[in-house]
């Protein structure tokens, strides 16, 4: 699991490359700990890499969401495969977080 | 600008004494936004502004005899409130004159000083005092003496206002008769919608109030569906003993979300009533329960959101109903927006769908 995060004109751009499951979920949580604060809440996650998430790195999509809501912002997830969508459709988590 | 000596020195006071009013503005602003925040009142605008050196010195020009000290200036500090509606003015005003000292002698309500076939300026002014009780600085106890003026009106009569200040008031040229007349207008055609829009506002509430007691009783065939009544019925969890159950398929979390953008759905559905709503939920809700079985049982993910449950229950809707693949097409592009993906998914489901016999 790889997170890659650059700021570029008032927006934050995350890559995330790999699977998102127990082994690794404290570690992305930490990756992304600095995305919940600041004063520019944008955030675009590229998912083109992603090749998995369990529960755990729902609830952590869901806590960065709230974050961003809370700060007036907007978060989008992209170009996420089939598969991890899947995941996304039937635990209702696209209707919480949007997925373009 | 030529001033005398006794304007000058009122200048000189004013010169000494801007730290007090910025002081004073920050203040007067905090208080005004707790208040409001307090009472749950949304208004259009809360600002505030220190008159200018160049401003106070041609107000003392035009009329400096009439102070003898800055003090008998009271709109050094000038700050508005403006609400949505025209009949909130009253209400913040009381609010104001709990929160302020108001000195009344110097206030006018401008609202009343038209004469009845007259239309202009409508406006509430206040000259206000920060009390000790509210507000004490003991390195600046002057900040409790200074008065501020505050005005109070609509947006509509702040619209007016600044129109009328834009191209008149205060203007060097004399506004011609018949512009005056354009002006006067307005003002009553203005005063006209801001009462209409305050009339809209009143039955709205009303409206609400009584859908609220209708769901509430139970009545779901007499309640019609729209906006509002689905609101009021989603207050009543209709769906969550299903979501409970889907959650239960891995023990899962369940994360409360907003159901209301299936509103359009069940509406192009061709529901009319809350009670077609509630005979669809009771009808389908085996099918949605097995469809999420199918999909979550085995993948232990543990959290799901309730928006499941109206999901699914959409889904066996429109399948039922023989809408097939398309239809699944269309519910997911009202809710989710339109997309290529949802293409591939309508086709997903359609074929989980097959496997436990849902489709029609």
């Amino acid at each position: 699991m790889e997170t890659i995060i650059n700021n570029e004109s008032g927006k934050t751009l995350v890559v995330l490359k790999g699977r998102i499951d127990t082994t690794n979920a404290d570690q992305f949580q930490q990756d992304i700990a600095p995305l919940m604060e600041g004063e520019h809440p944008d955030i675009e996650i590229d998912c083109s890499e992603m090749t998995y998430t369990s529960s755990q790195g729902l609830r952590i999509f869901l806590l960065l969401q709230k974050s961003v809501n809370a700060r007036g912002g907007i978060m989008v997830l992209r170009n996420m495969n089939p598969q991890v969508k899947e995941v996304f459709d039937i635990t209702g988590f696209s209707n919480i977080i949007t997925i373009l | 600008m030529k001033l005398d000596l006794h304007c000058e020195m009122i200048l000189d006071e004013y010169r000494a004494k801007l730290p007090v009013f910025e002081q004073l503005k920050t203040v007067v602003l905090s208080q005004l936004h707790r208040c409001l925040d307090e009472h749950n009142l949304l208004v259009s605008g809360l600002e505030a502004r220190i008159k200018t050196e160049t401003s106070l010195s041609g107000k003392l020009e035009l009329k400096g005899y009439k102070y003898h000290t800055l003090d008998d200036i009271t709109d050094i500090l000038g700050a508005r409130i403006i609400t949505f509606y025209s009949d909130e003015v009253d209400l913040i005003s009381a609010l104001v004159e709990k929160l302020f000292e108001i000195d009344w002698e110097n206030s006018v309500d401008k609202r009343k000083m038209l004469e009845t076939d007259r239309f202009g300026y409508l406006s509430l002014h206040y000259v206000c005092r920060i009390p000790r009780k509210l507000y004490n600085d003991p390195s600046m106890p002057e900040l409790n003496q200074i008065r501020f003026e505050l005005q109070m009106r609509s947006t509509l009569q702040h619209v007016w206002a600044n129109m009328y200040h834009d191209m008149g008031y205060k203007s060097e040229v004399e506004i011609p008769v018949e512009y005056q007349r354009n002006m006067s207008r307005l003002a009553g055609m203005l005063e006209l919608v801001d009462e209409q829009f305050s009339r809209i506002r009143r039955e709205i509430t009303d409206y609400r109030r009584n859908v609220q007691s209708l769901v509430a009783s139970g009545n779901f065939n007499e309640v019609p569906l729209n906006g509002d009544t689905f609101r009021s019925y989603l207050e009543l969890k209709p769906f969550h003993r299903l979501a409970q159950k889907i959650a239960s398929i891995n023990q899962a979390e369940l994360y409360e979300d907003s159901l209301m953008p299936y509103f359009k759905v069940f509406y192009l559905l061709g529901m009319k009533t809350i009670g077609d709503i509630q005979n669809l939920r009771n009808k389908y809700s085996e099918g949605a329960y097995q469809l999420a079985l199918l999909q979550l049982a085995g993948t232990g993910l543990d959290i799901v959101a309730c928006s499941v449950a109206i999901q699914n229950l959409c889904i066996v809707a429109i399948l039922k109903q023989g809408f097939g693949e398309a239809g699944l097409q269309r519910l997911f592009g009202l809710v989710y927006g339109e997309s290529d993906y949802n293409a591939q998914r309508a086709h997903r489901v359609f074929e989980q769908a097959q496997k436990i016999n849902l489709i029609q």
